[in-house]
């Protein structure tokens, strides 16, 4: 888009400049990832150093006792369950959102904004007394459906910015054939719309799995607990080996990163298209 | 007429069908919690035991405590920082790469996003390595540079713990600003800067007299993310000093979680949370007026 610019001191500068702040930012996870492969006492040794051969017993270490793989297990259910009924539930009003516009309809855009911008922890105190009583305190689904809602507003703006972006005529067309706005909506716009749809299960995804004020309320259990809640009381008992400690930080973080280098396109794109919306 | 009327009504319907999970799910979980958070703020509740009908108790203990005034002014300080230290830094940073190095700008947006799609609780994990006062990088890198006399252990000392935890926000949140603004900064048309540079323009006032108001509402749609997003903080202080020492770096998030359920004060909890939210919905209308060009509707 910028056109050509010719090369001089002033980017040369900026070129350094960013580079040495970007490094600052990236360090933590630059030196998290080589301190993995060292032995504790070559951590204890020197902590900044770089490894001076490939190990992988902190791996090994940081994964027996399978504490850290049933978090994961619990994560993934709970990141499955949101994601889905996320998707699902703001696919259809994001649509809505887009297509009809009844005169009631910015007042429902304003409530759905207001409720981005709660935050949960408002709600925590009665979450708890309405999952308890429900039973569901100390379960998955007491987990997923909150959190679930909490994620839908800003997911809605995302699909209905996408539905934005088709013309019109194409649902017209339909409702000349006689088609029901249902039939409309499943035969026409749900084909289209699915790459919209795996964009916003992305990053809900990542949200749901970092998500952290939830799961360490509503779940007490060890058993049931996810990565992230887990993982403080995993790095709690391993103070004393500390690559063991990284590489249990390590495979926690790597699975958003993976979705990351994977779907940057998507994710940036999701990202601006929920901001967008004020 | 009569079609459109048909038209309209069934229109009517399909809307709300349409609508109708997403609005069960925000009303039963986002809604009536809010509204039900009223309610509770008027018991004196241990979260077991019968709750005692209280009043406005709760809300005159809450006017009168002090942890919750500082908490919500570090709130207050977060936001501010955010939209200094993560809001206007990512602006210029979008601009520089953008502008000025157009070539590296997809690498660095990549390596200012790692932060911000990894969860908080490693992200504050790591840097209480970073922190460390014995082995940590800060320390080291300050007596590195002969500043040995600011050594400290900035995680657990009253005076620095806030900072300190400010200072990982910047870093961890910025990556999302910088990636907003290289989307508007691009939004500008080439043109103006062309006529800028036949003037004579450098970067610096490209910057200021161009680039700045013709954002100006994403500057302003951002900034209100940020201020939210900072009255919304909590895994990245509570990982980092769990709101210590002493309630040096407490902000509301983590004095209600430390409420409700270490010292089982379930009313006063949510008090603390629905007089936050009120407060919230009063600092977000605040600030939109307040950056609100003249001639703006």
């Amino acid at each position: 888009m910028s056109a050509v610019r010719r090369w001089n001191r002033t980017s040369t500068i900026v070129l350094i400049v960013l580079t040495l702040h970007a490094l600052m930012v990236i360090f933590p996870f630059v030196w998290m990832i080589y301190s993995t492969f060292k032995t504790n006492k070559e951590f204890m040794r020197s902590v900044w150093s770089f490894p001076t051969s490939l190990n992988f017993d902190a791996y090994i270490g940081a994964w027996s006792g399978g504490a850290l793989g049933s978090y994961a297990v619990n994560s993934l259910i709970i990141m499955a369950g949101a994601t889905i009924i996320t998707v699902l539930v703001s696919t259809l009003a994001g649509y809505a959102l887009a297509i009809y516009r009844p005169r009631w309809m910015p007042a429902v855009e304003l409530s759905l904004t207001a409720a981005m911008a709660i935050p949960a922890y408002v709600a925590l105190v009665p979450l708890v007394v309405m999952l308890r009583t429900a039973g569901l305190l100390d379960t998955h689904l007491g987990v997923i459906l909150p959190t679930a809602a909490f994620n839908v507003p800003v997911s809605i703006f995302i699909m209905q910015a996408f539905f934005n972006t088709l013309p019109r005529e194409l649902f017209d067309a339909g409702r000349v054939d006689g088609a029901s706005e249902w039939m409309i909506f499943r035969v026409i716009a749900l084909p289209i719309a699915r790459p919209a749809m795996f964009t916003v299960g992305i990053v809900n995804m990542i949200w749901v799995w970092n998500d952290f004020l939830f799961p360490v309320v509503f779940i007490n259990n060890p058993a049931r607990k996810t990565l992230p809640v887990g993982l403080t009381d995993f790095v709690g008992e391993h103070v004393t080996n500390y690559p063991v400690m990284l590489a249990a930080i390590l495979m926690a973080a790597i699975a958003p990163l993976i979705l990351f280098i994977f779907f940057e396109r998507q994710i940036t794109a999701a990202l601006i298209g929920g901001a967008v919306k004020e | 007429m009569s079609t459109d009327i048909g038209l309209a009504k069934r229109h009517n319907r399909a809307t709300l069908l349409f609508l109708a999970p997403a609005l069960i799910f925000v009303c039963a979980f986002v809604a009536y919690p809010v509204v039900y958070a009223g309610w509770l703020s008027m018991f004196e509740w241990d979260g077991a035991s019968d709750p005692v009908f209280v009043g406005a108790g709760n809300f005159l203990k809450l006017a009168a405590d002090p942890v919750f005034w500082a908490s919500l002014g570090r709130n207050l300080l977060v936001a501010l920082s955010a939209i200094v230290f993560q809001v206007f830094l990512a602006l210029a940073i979008a601009y520089c790469l953008v502008r000025i190095v157009p070539a590296f700008s997809r690498i660095f947006l990549f390596f200012y996003l790692v932060p911000v799609m990894v969860s908080e609780i490693c992200i504050g994990l790591l840097w209480r390595f970073m922190y460390n006062p014995y082995f940590g990088l800060v320390n080291a890198a300050l007596k590195a540079v002969g500043l040995d006399s600011l050594k400290r252990g900035w995680l657990g000392e009253s005076e620095t713990a806030f900072l300190a935890v400010v200072v990982v926000m910047s870093f961890t949140y910025l990556g999302l600003y910088v990636l907003l603004f290289t989307a508007a900064v691009r939004s500008v048309p080439e043109s103006v800067y062309e006529a800028a540079e036949l003037d004579g323009a450098g970067d610096l006032r490209k910057f200021f007299s161009i680039t700045v108001p013709m954002v100006w509402d994403a500057v302003r749609a951002n900034s209100l993310l940020a201020i939210i997003g900072s009255l919304k903080t909590f895994s990245l202080v509570f990982v980092l000093t769990n709101g210590g020492p002493s309630h040096a770096s407490e902000v509301v998030s983590t004095y209600l979680y430390k409420m409700g359920f270490a010292s089982f004060q379930m009313g006063y909890a949510a008090t603390i949370g629905f007089v936050q939210m009120a407060l919230t919905a009063l600092a977000a209308w605040v600030v939109f007026r307040f950056l609100r060009r003249k001639g703006d509707t």
